[in-house]
């Protein structure tokens, strides 16, 4: 059994690597390394909004609002940064928006106990009209500086790299290895067992929904130091993409199964579509076409999984 | 005693629907009051004039078709993420069925109804047949079906030019009132009489509340979610076909970011997610407030001013869906500090 | 010697409910307490209050002397409190070593995680007791026993003072209990209070102290288990059967109306079983926990459908595939599991009577009020339920009448066969003979009734024949006026686990 553990994942893997493979063989120009760091640096934010997204969706809870979340650190901390905050101080600035910003989710569903789906999709609602609302649609231009950090752009793009890989290391580990990651876990799992096994569900459950929102406010400093200006839309649509991640990585929806290397995983391979598409010489438009076929087929590989061991089960009343 | 007589109270004071009335109605009376003023053109348009609400109406219709489909599949504690880009996928293929195959309307949209029937089929065959969830099933059907959209038409064609006749179902007005009204009037009333009067609809609100307690009292389950996805995939089609009469054009990009919109106005209406509870009027009266506010701080002077109806709108109706579900929580939690006294 | 914990008046209502009215309890250090009670006693809720898991409406607690007023399952655990529940909670997509040590941890926020303790820790409280399980298997992999030794690590490994367990041996091989007995041996010599749950007399005259018998809600009585014997003990739990009267048999049943043949289903663990039922008979259907009962009902019903054999109905081979497919040839199931699949709780009396006979009543497909307020007014009078209006959801009524409920719902659809799944569990003593009045109206109105029960009283009292099941087939059948040893020495004779009680 435990060889299988991870057969998920690797299935991932195994297809992520049969496309890079695919690309070395007849698309070698995709292994130049400026357009290829500067794919996986475009890449990096949703990685993190990812990874944020396993620990929500393993408490069995859902956050269709990152996307507006995102949007607003970015928006937020470029103006700190236009306004003469230093560089350095962005990150904790948007740290703490995002995790206020995940409070109050958390509170309204761990605290009132209502329905995540709806109050993200309130929040998703009202944030990205209320960013719209007081900067219509406008830039924000950033000074000097901010860009790479002042670097040059591969250093730039290095030390983004770097900090994201570091993050996520530490991010899986603490989910394996700290016991608030495996409280994740365990209320995902059952969250009345937890409860009689002494842990504080709902607490856990909104440490889960600020957890998410401080590390949408890094993702989007991340990205924020990628470009000259801050564009108010740059959350758009990113929570389908970060869910359909977490969900093609072999996260259950149902929560307390799965393994953020899983989601990490699951959002390249769902990243590599476009390019491969370019650099195959298919047409790029078809890219969504391709994401939604492959978020179809994990959801339906799962199914079968779980049928198949409902099965071999005697008694499943 | 106590406990029964607070929850009569709760009954016609909580009355969602009472509560959205109201807001509706002072919604309406006060753009009526400080919303005549002159617009950007320099006409002056009454929000009170009838044709203003006919624009509302109007400009509503999609969104409210939406709406309208995906309540019985909210009931069901089911959800379609999918619709609007069925929506989109819908526009296209009529598109190309009359541009590019040649096709007359009486064939074209017909077919475009059996798209979208198909299109619901793949989410019921999923969710219906192998009882996947249907959160992660529509998140990926929304995805392939916009994206097929984009393919369809390589994510720049644009389809223009279509028929005065087919345009009046967007433009046009039939016995005085907006053409596309008729339809919406007629799916509203059909998904009523589905939903409240017909024992398909009592089948749809028992797999809500007890998806097993439905199996053991002999409701063939899967039959039921098949018929509400297929459903939502028609009057998806017919919203297609509504869009793009209104607009005079199909594009890949029809439409996106309605489904948000709908499943908004569906949960304000007071359809509970967790299924069982909620009704079409309801569905009707959150499309409505949703669709005044939006159209009625456009006719605010402080709102032109500012250019910015649309964010205003959207900022308040998400607040408005909070408010709606707190105080949807209000009765649990005050009886909850009643018992605990 | 102060008592390690004690209850004085507890009690606990759930809406219409009144699951324990005024219990005292009394657990000493050292000592084996078992708790009696039959189903729907309110065992299982005063283990809750115990656990922190309810708050009781009124009534003391105390723990070691010391009133605790909001008792919460953290504080619970800390106080040295642990329970192994009869379903165990445990984590079913988690490793048998994390729900160990999520058991006995201290649940801080930021520690590290030492998978290599907790992999020993683990082996170490498994090989304690006796189970043969990788510490690295996940939860859901587990058989019921093999999950219920782990509940009894984790208990073992909280160095518990209070251990409360819930009928650890229902589902235990011969092999497992006595390693369990061995277990509360040692745990009780060490000082430590235990309260046993059991429906087996015999255990608890092996294992226990005192004994405590609950009934209705309050507690009948504290005794010595050496001052008391088999027999008052059941009169206590059961109270009324000494005045409880069952209604008189039919005389004559008509013609065969369901006949069973070598009916099998490989994943329900049900074989070859045959018989017959016949037009206003009343079959009982007795055996163990997990005999395959319920099984059989869920075959027959088309939840589960066979995967061999044949069903007749009236001398026609019928398939039953699906329940609708069911219905329609005129089978009706009250479930087990009545809040969960006999009514929907949330919908109104008269929408749940005419749910399952929904083609009677509106053969269009469109709904009809006045004929559905007709056949709900009809239900309740006829079953008389008591119910503040036919728009009251069946949530608001009291388990007997929630029980008429999905009775009225079967007898709507007019069915030739009734099959009553524990008709009478959890509902309160008056309403009990009153279904069991109805239950005999109904065979008499021609029906054949299959009465499926775990209360060995009711299956004697109310059947013209019992067949008796053990493992998934059927091992005899007894005819009307068996003495209850008897039918128990065909459950125990040939079901390979001999020591299990009948309930």
């Amino acid at each position: 059994m435990k060889d299988w553990r991870y057969r998920r994942e690797l299935a991932v893997a195994a297809l992520l690597g049969c496309i890079l493979l695919g690309l070395a063989i007849w698309a070698p120009a995709f292994y130049q390394a400026q357009p290829l760091l500067s794919l996986a640096t475009r890449e990096a934010p949703s990685l993190i909004v990812t990874c944020g997204m396993v620990i929500v969706i393993l408490t069995r809870q859902i956050d269709i609002s990152v996307g507006s979340m995102f949007s607003v650190c970015g928006v937020v901390c470029g103006l700190l940064a236009a306004s003469g905050w230093p560089v350095w101080s962005l990150l904790p600035a948007g740290v703490v928006i995002g995790g206020a910003m995940g409070a109050v989710n958390g509170v309204f569903i761990a605290g009132l106990g209502l329905p995540s789906i709806v109050v993200t999709l309130a929040m998703l609602v009202a944030l990205r009209q209320g960013l719209n609302l007081f900067r219509q649609g406008e830039f924000v231009t950033l000074p000097d500086g901010v860009q790479w950090f002042g670097m040059s752009q591969v250093h730039g793009q290095i030390v983004v790299l770097c900090a994201t890989g570091v993050l996520v290391a530490l991010l899986a580990y603490g989910l394996q290895r700290i016991s608030l990651g495996r409280h994740f876990y365990a209320v995902g799992s059952d969250a009345e067992a937890s409860r009689l096994a002494g842990l504080k569900p709902r607490r856990v459950t909104f440490l889960a929904f600020v957890f998410l929102g401080a590390l949408t406010g890094i993702a989007a400093m991340v990205n924020v130091v990628q470009s000259p200006q801050v564009q108010p839309l740059s959350g758009y649509g990113m929570e389908l993409k970060v869910i359909a991640a977490v969900v093609v990585g072999g996260v259950a929806i149902s929560g307390g199964r799965g393994y953020l290397w899983g989601a990490a995983v699951g959002l390249l391979l769902l990243a590599c579509i476009s390019p491969a598409l370019v650099y195959l010489h298919m047409e790029a438009y078809w890219e969504k076409a391709f994401q939604g076929a492959i978020i179809l087929v994990a959801v339906l590989a799962e199914g079968l999984r779980a049928r198949s061991a409902r099965r071999h089960r005697t008694d499943f009343s | 005693m106590k406990f029964s007589a607070g929850s009569a109270w709760r009954r016609i004071l909580f009355r969602h629907e009472m509560l959205l009335l109201v807001v509706l109605i002072v919604e309406w009376l006060l753009f009526l009051h400080f919303g005549t003023m002159t617009n950007r053109r320099g006409v002056t348009v009454g929000f009170g004039t009838l044709d203003r609400q006919f624009d509302i109406l109007r400009h509503s219709c999609e969104i409210g078709l939406l709406a309208l489909a995906l309540t019985p599949i909210i009931l069901t504690a089911g959800i379609d993420l999918s619709v609007a880009s069925l929506l989109g996928l819908c526009a296209i293929v009529f598109g190309q069925l009359t541009h590019d195959v040649g096709l007359p309307l009486s064939l074209a949209i017909p077919l475009t109804l059996l798209a979208g029937g198909l299109g619901g089929a793949v989410n019921a065959g999923l969710i219906a047949g192998l009882r996947l969830p249907p959160l992660i099933v529509t998140l990926g059907t929304y995805s392939l079906f916009r994206g097929l959209a984009e393919a369809m038409t390589g994510g720049a064609v644009t389809y223009t030019q279509f028929p005065s006749g087919f345009l009046a179902l967007g433009q046009g007005r039939w016995l005085g009132v907006p053409a596309q009204a008729w339809i919406f009037v007629g799916v509203a009333v059909g998904m009523w009489m589905l939903v409240h009067r017909s024992v398909a609809g009592r089948f749809i609100r028992v797999i809500g509340f007890a998806p097993e307690g439905a199996q053991y009292a002999g409701v063939r389950v899967g039959k039921c979610l098949t018929f509400v996805y297929v459903l939502a995939g028609l009057v998806s089609a017919a919203a297609a076909l509504v869009y793009t009469a209104r607009l005079g054009q199909a594009k890949a990009d029809a439409a996106v970011g309605y489904e948000l919109y709908a499943i908004t106005a569906v949960v304000l209406g007071g359809t509970s997610i967790f299924g069982g509870k909620g009704s079409v009027t309801g569905t009707l009266l959150g499309v409505a407030v949703i669709a005044v506010l939006k159209n009625g701080l456009a006719t605010l002077p402080v709102v032109i001013r500012m250019n910015s109806a649309e964010e205003l709108s959207g900022l308040l109706t998400g607040g408005l869906l909070l408010f709606a579900l707190v105080i949807g929580m209000l009765p649990k939690l005050l009886s909850a500090v009643c018992i605990r006294r | 010697m102060t008592p390690l914990l004690v209850f004085q008046r507890i009690s606990k209502s759930f809406g219409a409910v009144r699951a324990l009215r005024g219990v005292d309890f009394e657990l000493r250090p050292g000592e084996v307490h078992a708790l009696l009670g039959e189903n729907g006693a309110g065992k299982s809720t005063l283990i809750k209050v115990a656990t922190g898991a309810h708050t009781p409406d009124g009534g003391t607690l105390m723990v070691d002397g010391e009133v605790h007023d909001g008792l919460t399952p953290a504080l619970a655990h800390d106080l040295g409190i642990a329970c192994i529940y009869q379903q165990p909670a445990l984590f079913p997509d988690l490793t048998v070593m994390e729900n160990l040590a999520l058991r006995l941890e201290k649940p801080a926020s930021f520690a590290r995680v030492r998978w290599t303790d907790r992999r020993k820790r683990a082996m170490e409280l498994l090989a304690k007791v006796g189970a043969e399980i990788l510490p690295d298997s996940t939860v859901n992999e587990l058989s019921m026993p093999e999950q219920q030794l782990v509940e009894i690590a984790g208990a073992v490994g909280a160095e518990a003072r209070i251990v409360i367990m819930d009928e650890p041996t229902a589902s235990l091989t011969r092999r497992e209990q006595e390693r369990l007995y061995g277990i509360v041996r040692a745990l009780k010599s060490e000082g430590i209070g235990i309260i046993y749950i059991s429906h087996r007399l015999e255990e608890i005259f092996a294992l226990a102290d005192r004994v405590t018998v609950l009934r209705d809600g309050s507690s009948a009585g504290t005794f010595d288990v050496c001052d008391i014997n088999e027999g008052e003990l059941i009169r206590l739990m059961v109270g009324r059967e000494v005045t409880h009267l069952y209604p008189p048999p039919l005389g004559s049943p008509g013609e065969v109306r369901l006949k069973v043949d070598h009916l099998c289903c490989h994943a329900s663990g049900v074989e070859a079983v045959s018989f017959e039922v016949r037009a206003g008979e009343i079959l009982g259907m007795a055996g163990l926990v997990g005999a395959g009962r319920t099984e059989l009902a869920r075959i027959l019903f088309g939840i589960t459908p066979a995967d061999a054999g044949t069903i007749s109905m009236d001398g026609r081979i019928v398939t039953v595939r699906s329940p609708s497919e069911a219905i329609d040839e005129g089978i009706a199931y009250v479930p087990e599991d009545r809040r969960r699949h006999g009514v929907v709780l949330d919908m109104s009396v008269a929408e749940n009577v005419t749910l399952a006979a929904h083609r009677r009543y509106f053969p269009g497909g469109w709904l009809r009020d006045r004929i559905e307020a007709g056949a709900a007014r009809d239900a309740v009078e006829r079953l008389a339920i008591k119910t503040a209006g036919i728009d009251a959801p069946v949530s608001s009524l009291s388990g007997g009448n929630q029980q008429k409920v999905s009775l009225s719902r079967w007898l709507a659809t007019e069915p030739k066969l009734l099959i009553l799944d524990e008709p009478t569990q959890g509902v309160d003593v008056g309403a009990k003979s009153e279904i069991h009045a109805l239950i005999r109206r109904f065979a008499e109105a021609g029906m054949a009734v299959i009465l499926i029960s775990s209360d060995l009283p009711e299956i004697l009292g109310m059947s013209d024949r019992i067949a008796v099941m053990g493992g998934g087939k059927l091992i005899g059948i007894l005819p009307s006026g068996s003495a209850a040893a008897d039918v128990m020495a065909v459950a125990l004779g040939q079901s390979g686990t001999p020591g299990k009680d009948i309930a």
